[in-house]
């Protein structure tokens, strides 16, 4: 039996996974990257974060004509060619695909397309096309990511039960859809299905949507919905899809009572859980939690001392950017050095319009019983928003009374996801709402939002009424 | 009304809150105590000043807190008007920030920050590099910036200022153990606890005197049969005034002298000023096995009492110890300190000096031994002595008289 040898095998080619490769090349490390798929780029970029950014742009765009009207612009009724859309966005995911094949070309990092399975705590076997090959390795990088949550009793074998990954393929333009669950992936799919014409349905079991967000950023997402959704139900349940015909038949409970609907489609988005199966951890010291993601500490090393796990797999905020950076603290253990830890992880909703936020937010404040002053900015009041008529959006510092320190920002409106950028640095720059006020920010800009939400601190705004 | 964590004593700059007494919405008197803070060494009780309902408790059981920090918010009973804080972004009346800037390492308090919020202290990123890779805990820097942001140039005057330490031009206390902790779970699991403020304290005192003064110990004995059965003799006389006198009551009775003789045994040494001072008050330190650790009482002017009195006085401060009632004047101004673990059964060892004092004598267990007395080998009671001194103030000889005395005093108690 031959094997080969390597510095680290990297399991997982998604943005966790292809990070800790490259970046543990640059460190001069001989990496092996492995992955089950084809495509390198995991979910992100193939299932995620990219194909819905793209849709949810293009479909932007008809809802944006239609509502031009009133500026003196008007449009025809637009015409979608589904195939068309499918192109265009694929043709951007292989472009990306094929940027990730190249720096690792450049990098000389070994791309192994197979599956991988742990021996023991030295040696993974990966099973390829062209059949076994075994690596030893000094140091493994688990990042084999998540896939969506899809309950025995939903998954009926009914191509109409849709997960994400079907749903972003967007087979056909149904007349009506239930989403289950009114978490981010729900409302943004929702987003692209209703601004394509389907009249959607969230139904979500919590009395809210979007959980984790402040309730008063999310109400600009619900005032979305209330109008352009054909229903947000909160406090529901779904006990039970059937197939009926062509149709999906769903039974909800609600307070008690049960009762059926007809759905064309149905996208269930309740959650996402850890890819740890079939990896042969049981031959190694990896240790699982209660819901399987895999245990780590502060340096993402997991029991096992040769192996380090990273992004979805790990649990916690499932996020292609918390990933990427859990892949350069996994390196920087291997070589021996001390990556200091943040916990500022900042999280977008790429809804209409978008929430964004970072560091504390109010709601975990009040939970943790932690005195805070709140200061908060309307979009109403931004000349910037008003020029695009959007001034659905708000832009609030949550800051800490004696020190006057940002400790954490929150943001709804258009763009949000990127001005969050900016409270991002604020935060882990220690930065107070006095240094976000005395920085001169372009005029008219939405990140001028940020700045007046300082002066309002101080409570003199300059756009904000007595 | 806000009820704030008041100014203590002196050095004293803050706490962990040991209890909390009262709840939400509870109704209060003037001067009851609603709070119970874990300083030092001793529990204060925070009382209110007016009487009224507990609006709002800002603390938690465990957490730091700094003199001037508000606890508690009470609606009192007397006031008209009370603002709402819910919503804090219209209020006007803004905190003002702290800017306390060049506090610390200058005067050497020792800074610890807190945050009322439980945010660690707010930096920048390549700054948390610098002082993860030297193992230096930021909390222990403060922070120059607005809002107590710590900035290179701040990193850079801490570290200096622990480099002075280690070479003992500084007497203050800011060590960060900058031994690093490895990652234990490669081995097995750990359990985590909080040290307690008297095990900080400890650990600070002990880091500061180990590092700042040249100890030597000097190891003796002394045949202390005849002050056991000078002890037995009068026993029954000391009874009737309702005290049992131990062996470390009649050993400070014999100090007391010897301390009056070797001046510098209960002085202190001026580093920066080059001076001696010489104390002309004998107030004794003594080291306590408590609960939370080890904790040092003072008895004031011991040169003042009889036996009785100071065995009455021994025994109440010891008490008050082990129960955490002792004051924070209890614990300051000692002189010299002894610490007895005869009780216990050690033999000899090597104390610590409690700083600024420059001497401790220790005391083991006195055992029966063979030994030759008047020409024949016959069992005595053999205590052992040891004594810690700073060799900067006080020299070999100096102590190998001060034993010699001692053990002479002891030998031949009448």
């Amino acid at each position: 039996m031959q094997k080969t040898k390597t510095d680290i095998v990297v399991v997982g080619a998604g943005p966790g996974g292809y990070a800790a490769a490259f970046y543990g090349r640059d460190k001069g490390k001989k990496i092996t990257l492995i992955d089950k798929s084809e495509r390198l780029g995991g979910v992100c970029l193939n299932h995620g974060c990219i194909p819905s950014k793209a849709l949810l742009h293009a479909t932007k765009l008809i809802k944006e004509a239609k509502e031009s009207g009133f500026r003196g612009i008007h449009f025809g009724e637009p015409k979608i060619n589904l195939d068309e859309m499918r192109t265009w966005k694929n043709g951007i995911l292989r472009k990306l695909e094929s940027g990730i094949r190249q720096l690792a070309k450049k990098r000389e990092v070994e791309v192994i397309n197979g599956r991988g399975y742990f021996e023991d705590s030295k040696t993974i076997r990966v099973e390829t096309n062209a059949g076994q090959q075994f690596i030893e390795f000094d140091k493994a990088i688990i990042a084999v990511g998540s896939k969506p949550t899809l309950p025995k009793t939903f998954d009926l074998g009914n191509p109409r039960i849709m997960t994400s990954t079907e749903a972003l393929e967007i087979e056909e333009i149904p007349e009506n859809i239930l989403i289950v669950g009114g978490g981010y992936i729900g409302m943004e799919l929702g987003t692209v299905y209703s601004t394509l014409g389907s009249q959607v349905v969230v139904v979500e079991a919590l009395n809210s949507i979007l959980m984790g967000a402040d309730a008063d950023l999310v109400r600009y997402v619900m005032m979305y919905a209330k109008k352009n959704f054909k229903e947000v139900r909160l406090n529901t349940e779904v006990e039970k899809l059937a197939t009926s015909g062509k149709k999906i038949k769903v039974t909800f409970k609600k307070n008690g009572e049960t009762f059926d609907e007809i759905f064309d489609r149905v996208l269930v988005s309740i959650g996402r859980k850890p890819n740890d199966d079939d990896l042969g951890l049981e031959n190694t010291h990896v240790t699982l939690d209660e819901r399987k993601f895999i245990t780590v500490n502060e340096k993402q090393q997991t029991r096992d001392q040769n192996i380090y796990a990273i992004g979805d797999i790990v649990g916690g905020m499932m996020l292609a950017h918390k990933a990427s950076r859990e892949a350069r603290i996994a390196i920087e253990a291997i070589t021996g050095e001390n990556s200091p830890h943040t916990n500022i992880i900042p999280a977008v909703v790429f809804t209409d319009p978008e929430i964004a936020w970072a560091g504390l937010t109010e709601d975990e404040a009040k939970q943790k019983n932690i005195q805070i002053s709140v200061a908060r900015f309307p979009w109403g009041a931004s000349g910037r928003a008003l020029t695009f008529d959007r001034t659905d959006g708000m832009t609030k510092l949550i800051i800490e009374p004696e020190t006057e320190r940002i400790l954490g920002v929150g943001i709804a409106g258009h763009g949000a996801g990127e001005l969050i950028a900016e409270g991002v640095v604020a935060i882990e720059m220690g930065a107070t709402a006095y240094d976000l006020a005395h920085s001169i920010h372009p005029h008219p800009t939405l990140s001028e939002t940020l700045m007046e939400c300082a002066e309002a601190f101080y409570g003199h705004a300059t756009h904000v009424a007595k | 009304m806000d009820i704030k964590v008041p100014h203590l004593a002196e050095n004293i700059t803050g706490g962990i809150v040991a209890a909390v007494l009262v709840k939400e919405g509870d109704s209060v008197k003037k001067d009851q105590t609603v709070v119970e803070l874990d300083t030092e060494k001793a529990v204060a009780a925070v009382p209110t000043k007016e009487a009224g309902i507990v609006e709002k408790i800002l603390v938690n059981v465990g957490d730091n807190v700094r003199v001037g920090q508000t606890l508690i918010k009470i609606k009192t009973t007397s006031a008209g008007k009370q603002k709402d804080t819910a919503e804090v972004s219209e209020d006007k009346e803004k905190p003002k920030p702290q800017r306390n800037n060049q506090q610390i390492s200058e005067r050497g308090s020792s800074y610890k920050y807190h945050s009322s919020t439980d945010s660690v202290p707010p930096t920048a990123p390549h700054v948390r590099k610098i002082a993860q890779d030297l193992g230096i805990d930021l909390t222990m820097i403060q922070g120059s910036e607005r809002g107590g942001r710590i900035i290179l140039s701040d990193l850079k005057r801490y570290i200096q200022h622990i480099q002075n330490i280690s070479e003992g031009r500084d007497n203050i206390p800011k060590v960060a153990d900058a031994v690093s902790i490895p990652d234990f779970s490669a081995w097995g699991s750990v359990k985590k606890e909080k040290a307690g403020t008297v095990r900080q304290k400890i650990a600070e005192k002990m880091t500061l005197s180990w590092t700042t003064i040249p100890h030597v110990t000097q190891f003796d004995e002394a045949d202390i049969t005849n002050l056991l059965a000078l002890r037995k003799k009068e026993l029954s006389g000391f009874e009737l005034q309702g005290v049992r006198p131990t062996v470390t009551g009649y050993l400070i009775k014999i100090l007391v002298p010897l301390l009056k003789k070797h001046r510098k045994f209960n002085a202190s040494y001026n580093v920066a000023a080059q001076e001696i001072l010489y104390k002309e008050y004998l107030n004794l330190g003594i080291a306590v096995d408590t609960e939370q650790g080890l904790i040092v009482p003072v008895i004031k002017n011991i040169d003042t009492m009889d036996l009785v009195k100071l065995s009455k006085e021994l025994e109440s401060i010891a008490d008050k110890a082990r129960k955490r009632a002792v004051s924070l004047e209890d614990i300051q101004g000692a002189s010299f300190t002894i610490s007895n673990q005869g009780g216990i059964g050690g033999m000899h060892f090597t104390p610590i000096i409690n700083p600024p004092e420059v001497a401790i004598l220790g005391i083991g267990k006195a055992k029966e031994m063979p030994i030759v007395f008047e020409g024949k080998i016959v069992p005595r009671m053999i205590l052992p002595l040891c004594l810690s001194y700073d060799h900067r103030l006080i020299d070999g000889a100096d102590t190998a008289r001060f034993m010699k005395d001692l053990v002479e005093a002891l030998e031949h108690i009448t």
